[in-house]
């Protein structure tokens, strides 16, 4: 294992903060995987053109559908949360 | 909490040991608890306390000012495919997202900030993060 160098450690975490990606918090859930969503599908749609790289499809293919599993199943948890009117805080 | 616990140090401590006393941030202001394990996740260090809470390094006291990061290219495809599999089990098993100390949470996060990193190689940008960062700058 590698870890970034000390200069580079600091353009990922700023990256990532302005990204709004370094700790999510639970409203932001949602549009996070939305948007992690929209690259996956942007990646799939240019190997979908290429016939060489299989497996990086298959292991793009596989990301996409994990994300809509959780997307599916955190709205289904929101839904239940806020039913009747109480919204649940985060802890 | 064990009396024998020690209070964690800062800078050249860093980090810190097992069974030591670590204080960090959360939404309700500073907690503590006793550090029972460091462990990697996809992109950085998740700390364990005893009491089952998981706190990533970059929230604890005394933490440096930009953590230990993983490269997102350096996570193979089996980890990457493990750690999607434990995802969807705790989201299936309807554990709580609402609990930001809990594994699902530090899991979920890590996992999109890696999703973020690994396209962002190829080239591919989330919409709202662009905008976010030009809100920002204006």
């Amino acid at each position: 294992m590698s870890p970034y160098q000390e200069s580079e450690k600091e353009q990922v975490w700023k990256l990532l903060s302005d990204a709004g990606l370094v700790d999510i918090t639970l409203n932001d859930f949602p549009d996070r995987i939305k948007e992690a969503k929209h690259v996956v599908m942007g990646r799939l749609g240019e190997l979908l053109e290429l016939t060489t790289d299989i497996q990086e499809r298959q292991s793009v293919a596989y990301s996409l559908g994990t994300l809509r599993k959780l997307e599916t199943t955190l709205q289904v948890v929101a839904c239940r949360s806020t039913s009747g009117g109480s919204y649940k805080p985060e802890k | 909490m064990k009396p024998t616990a020690k209070q964690v140090g800062t800078g050249a401590n860093w980090p810190p040991q097992e069974g030591q006393i670590i204080t960090f941030k959360s939404l309700s202001g500073m907690e503590t608890g006793i550090l029972e394990e460091v462990r990697w996740g996809l992109l950085w260090r998740d700390f364990i306390l005893e009491d089952g809470r998981v706190i990533p390094e970059h929230r604890i006291l005394g933490c440096p000012k930009t953590p230990v990061w993983r490269k997102a290219d350096e996570v193979s495809q089996d980890e990457r495919e493990e750690a999607e599999a434990r995802l969807v089990s705790m989201a299936e098993a309807g554990l709580d997202p609402w609990n930001r100390e809990q594994s699902f949470w530090a899991e979920l996060n890590q996992y999109l900030a890696y999703t973020y990193l690994r396209f962002r190689q190829t080239g591919h940008e989330p919409p709202g993060a662009a905008k976010r960062i030009q809100i920002k700058l204006e």
